[in-house]
Formats: structure tokens, C-alpha cells, sequence
């Protein structure tokens, strides 16, 4: 359909970090009128690859070819002189200004500058491509999906016709993300070239014309996507077979764990997080949590596990062996944890919280037991033989227990967590984005471990972001919408797309009527 | 790295036994320390720089034998450079400062066979110890015949006409004023002795006292001299180290403002050439050719040693260019009158405490509570400074001038 | 187009690992450098020999055995210090108000000299002294701590101001306590008596000072590194979202580890007013409780590597005065070179954390 013609050439590309090899001797071409996948898994150096191209790396050996000529690209404004502009994972905005300022901000003018031209163009740009933008609106007042378009005009703006976007849909809805697929197919359309960062193999099929795979730091091969299918992809990001599904068992003897009646939590800037809240969550089964990203799932979890100051309602354990129901608030962090409620949060930034960087393994896994003890001296053994049983079990890549657990790729440092955390036995299990940025093979870990615990008749509560996962492990989904509870769905008699509109609209609008 | 400690602390002791090795005695070898509370930008500092190169210019000493530790600070600094130059040989150490007085006691009493000098200081005879000296110089002498100077002027300007009605206080009495360091016996006397010059030449005059509580500070002895200024004084001194009240008091004179001023130590002609009339000097070379010479020589020096006009300790500074004729000529007739004895700058007829003339003093205090219990300064009906010690004690606050706080 | 077709001259990258001894090779490169560096300075300065001034600089700080003494008095001074700032800055805490701590440590110790110096018992003066020292760095170190923990407020700017209300206070005291009267200084305490001074152990003086900061030195080290506070400090100062989520309380932390960390600087203080100066004034911290900043983050809170920065800095610090006074030159020539030293040492971290790649050779014949 469209004439494709080579944009960038990459040839023999190498970046290496310390001893770590980065990329190693990469070729990749780049065509103009196509959409490119680039498909890894983590730490394959995919996002490295494309920090060079955009000038925010230098390779250590290795030519680019821009239209057939070789260019050193040295900085990411000499990227955008050659029209390579990248969107990144975390948004690089100016929050107290406006959508058209931060457009603007960091190009070089003369004397005045002419918001409203600027802001005409702004549109312009927008309608030619279907975005929805508001120039005047400042960026704190948008959603991710508002912030995310402003990042891409950004990079149009200022004359990118080779753009490269690091994992587009990590944070956006189902249906956000169908909008954005439409916009890229119509910037295709239009002659540009485009390259997206992912490891979603459904999206890989859904939105490019063309794949191509990294693993390790080495391209390891491409084809057009119509040529492929899930399966020989994964089995080309992994190196080996790897299987697909994941194992669903019908609840055995499910009982009630957690009450939750009426919660409400306000922050502290006075917004209204939960607004009366109820479910209840039951041994040996998995409750899914859905959402748009910020509307109450942190919220909900750190009230549970007694890190967040309730405003109304009430959290009730109910004992596995008496039957007897407790409130959990009012109680402190230290005395949930000890009655066997376990939360394992994955934050954006993955070590914000529940591990720490800078220490070992062995340290890490003291932050749960540390107190143990009259001594005024830690215990370093147990700490230690359980940190080099967690790395045996859950398959921990690492060089060895002493490694800051910083210098582990993000699947590792995931299985640190959840390992942990799964090893204090605890009776409530509450994970949130548990597989949040991993690749397949170490997410199916994730979501083996979490099976694990639900065939031991622990309550497992599972945020996540991915719908498609959701409906796949979760038994229930309990579907949060502006801090209200939008519906309780069984996950194996709801589709995607009707789970889509009850995390936009409260009982899901269109499914009702 | 417990090593290399180790190997670097056996190296230091290496080099350091070999450095001691090289100390030894001998009137050729005579070693001299000098420990100043500044260098020689600072006026104080320089007086005293400069007597002792006078004097060991005059008495035979090498440039090579001295060893200067120049801002050592009116704390343990002052102890371990003491230590530390007894180290380094020195048989003579002297220190400038008033406020290094305990720290040399203190080095004083563990070095026996060492003398120290701690110039400006009170506490050698009182200590005890051998090795331990005072000395000042009568500094009321050349601060009485400045006052003269000053007088000479006020007396001009009140001729003139120059003196405004703010300047005149409700009993009648024309406001000067003057800068002090610390309200103590050496500043008291110095103040006292400047009052009673001006006085001796217009006799209605009424002064303020204000402190800045630091020997040296250019920026707080200018806001004093401003502070004076515009309480209406016309005429201002000081007892501070620096050009920071004349050059206020030039500034205010340049922009209209009649007033003059006379300094310490420096000349103050450079900074203020026409409200700047004279500066009380020392002439530090004569106490320090008399030390320098006793340790020469062997001799003991004395535990407490004074002098002023008649030996040529203290001095006055070139007339500026403001004074008022026949300043000279009375600067002369005053100077010969103290040397010659006829004039008693402290006489009690001259002054009065609360109206009454004052008849007892006691100079010397033993107990530490800093109220003199022993010693009568008052002999005849003169208040005798600097004899019982060579430090100042005239501490008594007389009539006509008022210290601020 | 016109765009450069080469690349850049020089980049510089970060290094994911560095040997220990490639780094201290670094180290000592830089000071060499440093020296080298100095001594050009030096030369086109002053005109003088840069061998004979840093044969100078070293008899100034070691050449005798009392200047070896001093040298390693105001060592241990200034490493008590870097010790309490210790678990403060592990803990991402920025006591700024080391100096104050120090001060008011200062003056709980003399005023039990003065008003109990010649009534207690020497080993109950002691006693009074320690204890009184402590409690006021403590005090001082609390106050913001406590703000920080339970307000929020911010602890550089608290703990900075701290400075300035313990600088007047001591103004106050020093006022109070003055000898002689309307000196302005306290003189030294107990001059006669030696009621409340350190005594010499071993035949040394400040022998007791030097034992007793080794033996902070080995306990803040252990502390940090293996007691269970020395874990919540840790913890706290990575991640205090973390150390909230393991349900450890954050303030009782802060407020806890600064009381030590007070504890220690008043103890400092203690120690300079018992121990050297056997007086109190406003520079009886003397700005060394900003400098201990720099010793304690050049460690990295290892106390065993503070001796050595301590060491170091004090060694130039003697080093700049002996200069001054056998070359006559003024202070400020010295601190130059102090300064050019540090610049170097501090620049080697750099060159630690990063590394400077150059343009290939290859890359200049293609262009």
C-alpha cells in the first residue's frame, strides 16, 4: 500500500554501560510510511537503541545513516535537526504551564513570542492528525492520555518526521489507546516514520506493519507482522518455547477474608481518593482491582494494609481459624503486617517503595523481619539464607545476595519483592502493578506465583493495568472509577471492552442499558 | 590502610626528631617568638611590629632570629603557638594582645625556662610567676595631650560660631563623643584622660561613651562614629583599631556636618585628611629595646614595666591640617608640663563622681571578683595610674561623660 | 546541511563499577596532581621552591612532637564531630546545625565548670560535664528534628538558624562569664584549679580526647552498620515511603537519631572546652561544624575513612599557617593551596563516578 523508504539506517551498533553490553552490533532499518515495532524484552536494549538514535546516547562504535547519509548524532536537538524527535515513558512536561508553553519551551526565538501563532499551529497540527489538544490548558489540570498527546505535538512541532515512542500505552485505557493507534496510523499515512518501544504482542499486532525483535542487545531478526503470530514472536524476544496461558482453577473453599464497608478516603489536598467503598475479598481466589491509573487503587491498598488515614468505613479481617472479625483500622503498619495481611506495591518507579536500591538482597529481605529479636544487633544470617532462597525459587537473575538490588533488572527486582513477601506466609496477599514494565516471560512468573498462593487459600488482591491479564488470572474484578466501586464483575463472563467503559463510566453505561 | 597510617605516622616522628635535634642555645641563637592578634594592616598590630624591629634593630638582633605568628586568635591558638614556638627554640616570647594574656600565663607556668611577655596584660605580678611580664605604656598621657589638640579645636569652632545648637546639651555642655573597644580599666583610662584634655581647654563639654565590643571592626566603629554624628557630637576619639570612625567622620564632614576626630595608633591623615586632627600614638620600640636588651644581656626584665613622655613611650601623631593655630605651641607647653611633673593628668580637683571629688581607690583586685580590694591608687590627691601595675586601672566613671550599652 | 559530521571530542559516561584500589589509585593521582598543581601556583606566585613549602607545610603539621600533638587534637575534634553528623546525613538528614550543637555543648560545659568547679568531686564534675554536653547538642539537634517530623518544616534552614540563636546565646554567657571584667572573654575556666580540665594520660595531653573519639568512631561505626537503628536510618534515609510501608516510624527515627547526632556534636563541644581550650567563645566551634559536613559525605558516613579526611584536613589547614609565617606570606596565599587541594580531591570523585571517553582515532580519519 504505502511506497516505504528507508529513513535510517543503523549499522553495527554498539553501546556498552561498565561491563554490560548494551547493543551489540545492532543493524535496524527505519521506513518512512510504516509503523515499526520494536519488541524486546526488558534490559534486550531496545530503549537504549533508541536513546541513541535520538542523541541521548552516544555509541561506542557503529554508523547512522540518515537518508543515506552518515550523521554523528551529539545531542538530542541535533536529533531533532535531523527530524528524530522520541517520546519517553516519563513525561517531560512543566505542569504549571500550558499545553502550547511547554510546546514551545527550549526553542530558540526572536524578541516576542506569538502564543497565538504558536497556538494555531498547535491545533493545525492536531487536526491533521486527529489528536484532541487544548493549547491554553495547563498541564496539571490534564489527564495521562491529554499529557501524552501534548508530548507527541511537542515532538511534531518542532519538525520530527521519524518519531519513536517508549512503551505508548503502558498508562492509557483501552480505549485511550485505540485513539492513539489512530492517530499514528493516520501520521503513517502521512509519509512519516514511526517506531514504537513495547513488549505488548497484541499491540504489536494491532497497530505496526513490521516487527523487529531484540534480545540480549542483539537484533535477533524482523518480519512483517502479518507474516507472524504471537507465539513465534514470543519464542524470538525469549530465546525458547514458552507457553502462553495462564492457569485458571475454579476458587476451592472460598471463604470471606476482608470486609470493606463503606470506606472513604480523603487526601491531603482534600480530594476525595475512595467514596464509600464495599466489597470483600475471599481465600483462594484472586480479585482483580481495574482502573484508569490514580482512581483510588493505591489509595484502597495502602488503607488496607494501614498506611493511609481512613476518613469513614471500615476494614474487617475475618480470622481463618475463628471466624472472628477484626478492624484493621486504627491499627498500625506493623500489627497489619503481623496478622498476616502482606501488600507488595509496586510503585512507577519501582523501588519507591518496599524495597531500597542502595542495599543487598540480604538487607532487603530484612526490612520485613529486622525487629525480630531483643538484640540491639540485626540477625544477618536469616535474612541472608532467605534471600539466596528467594533468588533459587522465583529464578532471581542476579550476580549474588550482596548486589544492591538497584543494579537488578526490573523483573528481578519484582521477584525480590513478591518473594519477600510471599514468604512471611501471609493470609491476605495484596500486589499492585506486580507485573508492571516485566516482560512476558518473567510476568508469567509473576502471575505463577500468584496462582501459587491462591491454591494455598491465600486472599489474593491483584491491581493491574493490563485488561487483557486482568480478565485472564483474576477470578472477580472489582472495577474502580473516580474512587467509587463502578461494578464487581465475574472475570470469566466479561469481555474487555465492557470492563473498558465501567472503569470510564460508573456501572459501565452501555452495558446496562 | 591501618599501614599506611602507621608508616606515616613513623615517618612524621622521623622527620620531627630530626627537626628537634637542630634546637640549641646560645646568646647568637637567641630565638624570639611574636604572637600578634593581627598583621600588620592592622594599626595595633603594626605599632607593635614596628617596636620590635626598632628595637632589635638597635639591640643587635637579626631579622632571622625572630619568629612572627601573625592573627592568632584570643583563644587556645594562642597556647599551642606558645607551646610551639618554645619548641622551636624561642627563650622570649611576646604577644600583643590583652586577650592572650591567659593563654601565655597558662604556656607561662609550663615553660619555666621560658619569658613570656604579655604586653597589655595585668596578671604577671598577681600569677606569681617568674617568667611572666607586663608591660604598657602611659597611654593617658599621649590620649590627655590629643584631648589638648581636640580642645584647641573645639575652642576654634566655638569662637567661630561652628558649634549648632543640637551640639550644646540641656546644662549648656558641648556633646563629643568617642568609640571604645570594651568597657575596662585600659579603655576608662584611655577615654578619661582624652575628656579631661578637651576639658582643660573648653571646660563645658559632655561626652558619650559607646562600645563596639571588638578591638578591630571597621564596619561597627563607622556605625558608632555615625551614631555619635547625629547625636550632635562635634568632636570624636576612639579606642579601636581600625580607620573606620575617621572615615565616617570625613564623610560626614564633607557633607556639611562639622565634625573632627582623633584617632589611635594610625595616623588617620591618609583616610581622613581634613577632620582627622591628630592620633594618640605608642612608640612601643622603647619598652621592647629595654626587653630585647635585658635578654641580650641576660638581665631580668622587670615583672611590670611603664613608662610615657618623659622616656618617649607615647606620642602624638602629625597635626592635620583642620587644627586650630597654636595647637603646636600648646601641645609643647603640655608636654613639657607632664614631663616635668607639674601637670597630674589624674589630679581628683580636675574631676568629680556625683558631684564629689574622689579620695580612695583600690587599684588591685586578688579575689577574682573584679572589684579592687587592695593597693591605693590615690596618693596625695593624685590618682597614680600604672604604678602598682603597668596596666591601666583608672576604672572610675567620672562626671560629664556617659557610657552607652 | 550543516550538520557536524564528526563526533564529539570527549563524553563522558557514567561507570557502573569501579575497583576499590583503581579508585584510591584515582585518589592519590589527583593529589599528586594537586601538589603539581600548587606547586606551578606557587612558583609564579611567590617565587619560592614548591619542595620547600610543602617540607614546610608538613613541619608545620607534624614537625614536632607538639605540633603532631596539636595536629592530631584538632584531627579528633574535627572527626567527633563528622561522627555526629554521621547518622544524620545517613538518614538524608541535613543538620547544617552542627556548629550551634557544638556550641551550646560548649557551654553546658563550662558553666559546670564554673558554677560547680569548685564544689563537686572531680569524677562527678566529669560526670556533670559529659552528661550536661550532651544533652544540650541534643537539645539543639531535637528542636528541628521534631519540627521536621512533625511538621514537615524544612531541617537545613531550621537547623541553620539553630546557629545563629546558639552563637548569641554564647554571646550571652560569654558576657556573663566574662574575665576580666568588660573583656568581652571568658579567659580560661579555672586556670588555677584546673577543676574540670582532661587530664594527660600516658604523660600526653589530649590524650583523653583521642581516646575518646576513637572510641566514637569504632561504636558510630558499628552502630550504623549493625545495630537495628543503624537499619532504620538506612532505610529512612533511601526511602521513607519504604521505611513507612515495613511500618517503621519515621519520626520516632528522626527524632531519635538526631538527639545522637546532637549528642555527639555537644559532646564535641565537651570535648573542646574540657579538652583544648578550657574556654567558651563564639569560635570555639570555629566553623568546623560545616566542615565536618564535607568529611562526613567524603566518607561516605564510614567512620574509619573519616580519620583519614579529618587527617587530611587538618593537615593542610596546619600546613597553610606554618607557610604563612616562615615564608611571611599572608593567609590567604595558603588557603589558595588548601584550596587547589581540595578542589583536586573532591574533583577525583568525579572522575570515580564517571568516565571520559575521547574521540576515536579511527572517527578522525573518516572526518
Amino acid at each position: 500500500m504505502n511506497v516505504s523508504e528507508t529513513a535510517i539506517q543503523m549499522r553495527d551498533i554498539t553501546k556498552t554501560f561498565g561491563s554490560v553490553v548494551a547493543n551489540d552490533k545492532v543493524c535496524l532499518d527505519i521506513r518512512r510510511g510504516e509503523i515499526l515495532s520494536l519488541l524486546g524484552e526488558n534490559g534486550s536494549g531496545k530503549t537504549t537503541l533508541m536513546n541513541i538514535l535520538s542523541g541521548i546516547y552516544f555509541p561506542d562504535e557503529g554508523e547512522i545513516l540518515v537518508d543515506g547519509k552518515e550523521v554523528k548524532i551529539r545531542s538530542p536537538k541535533h536529533a531533532y535537526d535531523l527530524g528524530i524527535g522520541m517520546v519517553h515513558q516519563h513525561f517531560k512536561l512543566v505542569d504549571v504551564l500550558t499545553a502550547a508553553e511547554n510546546i514551545v519551551l527550549g526553542l530558540p526565538g526572536k524578541g516576542r513570542l506569538d502564543m497565538k501563532a504558536v497556538g494555531k499551529r498547535v491545533l493545525d497540527i492536531s487536526s491533521q492528525y486527529g489528536f484532541e489538544v487544548d493549547p491554553e490548558k495547563k498541564i496539571y489540570n490534564m489527564s495521562v492520555s491529554q499529557k501524552q498527546t501534548v508530548e507527541i505535538v511537542k515532538v511534531l512541532y518542532r519538525g520530527a518526521d521519524i518519531l519513536i515512542l517508549d512503551e505508548p500505552t503502558a498508562v492509557l485505557t483501552p480505549q485511550e489507546a485505540d485513539k492513539l493507534f489512530a492517530v499514528l496510523r493516520n501520521m503513517r499515512d502521512d509519509g512519516k516514520a514511526i517506531v514504537i518501544i513495547t513488549h505488548k504482542l497484541h499491540e504489536v499486532e494491532e497497530i505496526s506493519d513490521r516487527v523487529a525483535v531484540m534480545r540480549r542487545g542483539q537484533y535477533v531478526g524482523g518480519m512483517m507482522t502479518a507474516e507472524t503470530n504471537a507465539r513465534e514472536m514470543t519464542n524470538m524476544m525469549v530465546g525458547r518455547q514458552v507457553s502462553l496461558n495462564i492457569e485458571r482453577h475454579e476458587p476451592k473453599n472460598a471463604e470471606t477474608r476482608l470486609v470493606i464497608e463503606n470506606l472513604s478516603v480523603i487526601d491531603v489536598d482534600g480530594v476525595k481518593k475512595l467514596d464509600d467503598v464495599s466489597f470483600d475479598a475471599r481465600s483462594g481466589e484472586v480479585l482483580g482491582i481495574a482502573g484508569i491509573s490514580g482512581c483510588g487503587q493505591k489509595e484502597l491498598l495502602e488503607a488496607i494494609a494501614g498506611l493511609q488515614k481512613v476518613e469513614s468505613g471500615s476494614i474487617a479481617y475475618i480470622h481463618p481459624d475463628t471466624k472472628k472479625a477484626e478492624e484493621l483500622i486504627g491499627k498500625n503498619p506493623k500489627e497489619i503486617t503481623e496478622m498476616g495481611v502482606a501488600l507488595s506495591f509496586v510503585p512507577e518507579d519501582r523501588l519507591g517503595m518496599g524495597l531500597v536500591g542502595n542495599m543487598d538482597l540480604a538487607d532487603n529481605m530484612m526490612l520485613r523481619s529486622f525487629r525480630q529479636g531483643k538484640s540491639a544487633f540485626t540477625d544477618r544470617k536469616s535474612p541472608r539464607n532467605l534471600a539466596e532462597q528467594v533468588v533459587s525459587d522465583l529464578e532471581v537473575v542476579t550476580p549474588g545476595v550482596s548486589t544492591p538490588v538497584r543494579k537488578l533488572s526490573g523483573g528481578n527486582v519484582q521477584k525480590v519483592l513478591v518473594g519477600r513477601e510471599i514468604s512471611s506466609v501471609p493470609r491476605v496477599l495484596m500486589t499492585a502493578y506486580a507485573v508492571r514494565g516485566l516482560d512476558i516471560n518473567s510476568s508469567y512468573t509473576i502471575y505463577d506465583l500468584i496462582n501459587q498462593q491462591k491454591e494455598k487459600g491465600v486472599a489474593v488482591i491483584f491491581v493491574g493495568e493490563d485488561l487483557d491479564v486482568l480478565l485472564e488470572l483474576c477470578d472477580r474484578i472489582l472495577v474502580l472509577c473516580g474512587g467509587k466501586v463502578s461494578g464487581v464483575v465475574d472475570a470469566r463472563k466479561i469481555n474487555k471492552h465492557e470492563v473498558g467503559m465501567m472503569m470510564t463510566r460508573l456501572g459501565g453505561g452501555e452495558v446496562k442499558q | 590502610m591501618k599501614r599506611i597510617i602507621t608508616l606515616l605516622l613513623a615517618l612524621a616522628m622521623i622527620l620531627s626528631l630530626v627537626a628537634c635535634g637542630t634546637a640549641a642555645k646560645g646568646s647568637d641563637d637567641l630565638k624570639v617568638g611574636v604572637i600578634l592578634v593581627g598583621d600588620e594592616n592592622v594599626g595595633y598590630d603594626s605599632a607593635h611590629i614596628a617596636g620590635i624591629k626598632t628595637a632589635a634593630a638597635a639591640v643587635g638582633i637579626a631579622d632571622d632570629q625572630i619568629i612572627w605568628k601573625y592573627n592568632i586568635e584570643e583563644d587556645e591558638s594562642c597556647y599551642d603557638t606558645a607551646t610551639d614556638l618554645v619548641e622551636q627554640g624561642c627563650t622570649y616570647i611576646i604577644s600583643d594582645s590583652y586577650g592572650h594574656q591567659s593563654y601565655m600565663q597558662q604556656a607561662a607556668s609550663e615553660n619555666p625556662d621560658v619569658t613570656f611577655i604579655s604586653m597589655t596584660g595585668d596578671a604577671a605580678a598577681l600569677s606569681g610567676l617568674a617568667n611572666f611580664k607586663n608591660a604598657f605604656n602611659y597611654t593617658y598621657e599621649s590620649r590627655y595631650v590629643s584631648g589638648v589638640v581636640a580642645g584647641m579645636k573645639l575652642a576654634e569652632m566655638v569662637a567661630n560660631g561652628e558649634v549648632p545648637a543640637t551640639s550644646i546639651d540641656a546644662d549648656g555642655n558641648i556633646k563629643i563623643g568617642y568609640v571604645g573597644a570594651y568597657p575596662y580599666a585600659e579603655v576608662v583610662s584611655g577615654y578619661t584622660g582624652f575628656y579631661l584634655g578637651v576639658k582643660s581647654i573648653v571646660p563645658n563639654v559632655a561626652m558619650t561613651v559607646t562600645y563596639t565590643n571588638s578591638w578591630y571592626d571597621p564596619t561597627a566603629e563607622a556605625e558608632a562614629a555615625n551614631s555619635l554624628i547625629s547625636q550632635g557630637c562635634v568632636i570624636t576619639s576612639q579606642h579601636a583599631d581600625s580607620t573606620g570612625a575617621p572615615s565616617a567622620c570625613e564623610a560626614a564632614l564633607e557633607a556639611g556636618t562639622p565634625i573632627y576626630c582623633v584617632g589611635y595608633n594610625i595616623d588617620m591623615l591618609s583616610v581622613a585628611p581634613k577632620a582627622a586632627l591628630t592620633s594618640a600614638q605608642n612608640n612601643w620600640s622603647v619598652y621592647y629595646t629595654y626587653a630585647l636588651g635585658c635578654a641580650v644581656k641576660g638581665e631580668e626584665i622587670k615583672t611590670d614595666w611603664a613608662a610615657g613622655y618623659a622616656e618617649g613611650a607615647v606620642q602624638i601623631s602629625a597635626l592635620g591640617e583642620s587644627c586650630a593655630a597654636g595647637t603646636a605651641e600648646k601641645v609643647d607647653e603640655v608636654i613639657a608640663a607632664i614631663k616635668d611633673g607639674s601637670l597630674k593628668i589624674f589630679d581628683t580637683a580636675n574631676y568629680t563622681v556625683g558631684g564629689a571629688p574622689v579620695t580612695t581607690y583600690l587599684a588591685i583586685d586578688t579575689d577574682g571578683d573584679w572589684v579592687g580590694d587592695t593597693g591605693e591608687a590615690i596618693v596625695n590627691g593624685v590618682f597614680e595610674e600604672s604604678v602598682l601595675r603597668s596596666a591601666p586601672y583608672f576604672g572610675i566613671r567620672i562626671d560629664g561623660i556617659t557610657e552607652l550599652q | 546541511m550543516s550538520h557536524i559530521q564528526t563526533e564529539p571530542f570527549v563524553r563522558i559516561t557514567k561507570r557502573q563499577d569501579i575497583k576499590t584500589a583503581k579508585a584510591w589509585l584515582i585518589r592519590l593521582i589527583s593529589v599528586v596532581l594537586a601538589l603539581a598543581v600548587c606547586g606551578v601556583v606557587i612558583y609564579a606566585m611567590v617565587k619560592l621552591n614548591p619542595i620547600k613549602v610543602y617540607a614546610a607545610m608538613w613541619k608545620g603539621a607534624v614537625g614536632t612532637p607538639k605540633r603532631m600533638l596539636v595536629t592530631a587534637r584538632d584531627t579528633v575534634m574535627l572527626l567527633c564531630i563528622g561522627i555526629g553528623l554521621a547518622p544524620a546525613f545517613k538518614m538524608r538528614f541535613w543538620n547544617i546545625g552542627a556548629e550551634g550543637q557544638i556550641l551550646v555543648g560548649g557551654i553546658a560545659t563550662a558553666a559546670c565548670m564554673i558554677y560547680f568547679g569548685k564544689t563537686l568531686p572531680s569524677w562527678m564534675l566529669f560526670a556533670a560535664m559529659f552528661v550536661a554536653s550532651m544533652l544540650a547538642g541534643a537539645l539543639w539537634s531535637v528542636v528541628p528534628a521534631f519540627f521536621k517530623a512533625r511538621f514537615k518544616t524544612n531541617e537545613t534552614l531550621f537547623t541553620l538558624m539553630m546557629n545563629y540563636v546558639a552563637i548569641q546565646l554564647t554571646s550571652f554567657f560569654v558576657a556573663k562569664w566574662e574575665n576580666p571584667f568588660g573583656s568581652n572573654t571568658v579567659g580560661i575556666i579555672n586556670q588555677m584549679t584546673q577543676a574540670g580540665w582532661l587530664p594527660s594520660l600516658f604523660g600526653t595531653q589530649y590524650m583523653v580526647n583521642i581516646i575518646l573519639v576513637l572510641l566514637l568512631t569504632v561504636g558510630m561505626y558499628v552502630y550504623l552498620k549493625y545495630s537495628k537503628h543503624g537499619y532504620e536510618i538506612a532505610v529512612v534515609g533511601e526511602s521513607e515511603r519504604t521505611a513507612k510501608y515495613v511500618g517503621i516510624n519515621v519520626q520516632k527515627v528522626v527524632v531519635r537519631t538526631m538527639s545522637l547526632s546532637g549528642a555527639i556534636c555537644g559532646l564535641a563541644g565537651f570535648i573542646a572546652v574540657a579538652g583544648s581550650s578550657h574556654t567558651i567563645s563564639t569560635s570555639t566551634a570555629g566553623g568546623r561544624g560545616f566542615t565536618a559536613i564535607i568529611v562526613a559525605w567524603l566518607a561516605k558516613f564510614n567512620t574509619f575513612v573519616m580519620i583519614l579526611v579529618s587527617v587530611l584536613l587538618v593537615f593542610l589547614e596546619k600546613g597553610a599557617i606554618q607557610i604563612a609565617s616562615q615564608f611571611d606570606l599572608n593567609d590567604y596565599a595558603s588557603q589558595m593551596i588548601t584550596g587547589i587541594i581540595l578542589f583536586f580531591i573532591l574533583g577525583s570523585e568525579f572522575f570515580i563516578n564517571y568516565r571520559l571517553i575521547f574521540r576515536h582515532r579511527k572517527g578522525g580519519e573518516a572526518a
